[in-house]
């Protein structure tokens, strides 16, 4: 049933690689490099001042950042908004539990949960250090040329393949 | 501050709308991208790089860029690399797309959304230690491809050609040819 997943359910690459990179130039025109794991440190930002301002006031990270009164904030914000039009309008099947992972790791929701929250934790630790993510660092930069987004793409994309296979083994492959 | 608001949130909704549509926010399919079995995410992330770098030669030339590189620092840009590399490959979900996957409903995004939010806050707590033990010292500065190229188009030409080599690379060596989708 899994081998049905390509099927017209998702848009193909190419035209959505057109309409991606329209709005990427659209931000590059309106605002300035896009970028997303900017947008969880805006969020944590206006969280924490809330309780401890002078903590976030003497913190070099948030003084680089703006709060969630921010176009950051505003850009993540209406991802989430986006992601669930696309959703609500289409019939990709939305899941708790990727397929593959229930194949390798069982119907545990806590496993897949507590495997997300390190994943999530270890992704926004690492952009925070480079200064970007996917977005941020490899697909903004690598359009305005720069070293550092080639360089981290290099590195994002050969090391995930190698943590898939540990993480994954054979799983798969049988089908 | 009002427009900019505006801007991002609009920005924001047709970003997330295109990355669910063509299956980025599935972590399963990102799995599947990086275990070679399937190739649409890759080259779809590949080819809109290269259109939107064509794009800001267009923008730039119309004099309405707005660009800011970010530096390269040798270690702390390797060693986050690699650390992020883990992480995406572990979970399936990188920063952006958590955030279209939770509008969309997917409960493990949910608890990535919360530990990229616990990430990036113990990151905030220790930026004056790892910056200046691992960012600062090995700061190469705002390099890009021109500077070697000697002019900016000439740079966007050999970044297509080596991106288009990467898809068509892709395209051959990932197992699944994606049921008909290529068009």
């Amino acid at each position: 049933m899994d081998k049905k997943n390509n099927s017209p359910l998702y848009w193909p690459w190419l035209p959505a690689a057109f309409a991606l990179a329209g709005i990427i130039v659209f931000i590059f025109a309106t605002f300035g490099p896009p970028a997303s794991s900017s947008g969880f440190v805006s969020l944590i930002k206006g969280a924490v001042q809330t309780v401890a301002p002078e903590y976030v006031e003497n913190n070099p990270h948030y003084a680089t950042m703006p709060d969630t009164g921010s176009w950051l904030f505003a850009f993540v914000l209406g991802m989430a908004i986006g992601g669930f039009a696309a959703g609500r309008t289409g019939s990709i099947p939305v899941r708790d539990i990727p397929e593959i992972w229930e194949k390798r790791f069982g119907t545990s929701r806590i496993k897949r949960f507590a495997a997300t929250f390190a994943g999530g934790f270890i992704i926004l630790f690492a952009s925070r250090l480079a200064g970007g993510c996917t977005l941020g660092l490899f697909i903004s930069g690598s359009t305005q040329l720069a070293v550092s987004g080639l360089y981290f793409g290099v590195l994002i994309f050969a090391v995930a393949m190698v943590t898939a296979r540990l993480v994954y083994g054979n799983t798969g492959k049988e089908e | 501050m009002g427009s900019e608001i505006w801007l991002g949130l609009l920005s924001g909704i047709a970003f997330g709308f295109v990355i669910q549509r063509v299956g980025a926010s599935n972590a399963d399919k990102m799995a599947r991208a990086h275990l070679m079995m399937e190739s649409d995410i890759p080259k779809f992330m590949l080819m809109a790089v290269i259109l939107s770098a064509v794009g800001l030669l267009g923008l730039e030339a119309a004099g309405v860029a707005n660009t800011r590189v970010l530096p390269t620092s040798l270690v702390a840009t390797g060693a986050a690399g690699i650390l992020f590399g883990i992480g995406w490959g572990f979970c399936g979900y990188c920063p952006g797309t958590t955030w279209a996957a939770v509008g969309e409903g997917r409960m493990d995004a949910v608890f990535a959304l919360i530990g990229g939010l616990a990430g990036a806050a113990v990151f905030a707590h220790l930026h004056e230690f790892f910056i200046p033990l691992l960012y600062d010292p090995f700061n190469v500065g705002q390099i890009t491809l021109a500077d070697w190229t000697g002019s900016r188009p000439a740079a966007v030409v050999l970044l297509v050609f080596i991106f288009g080599l990467c898809i068509g690379a892709i395209h051959f060596l990932w197992k699944g040819k994606n049921g008909g989708q290529t068009p």
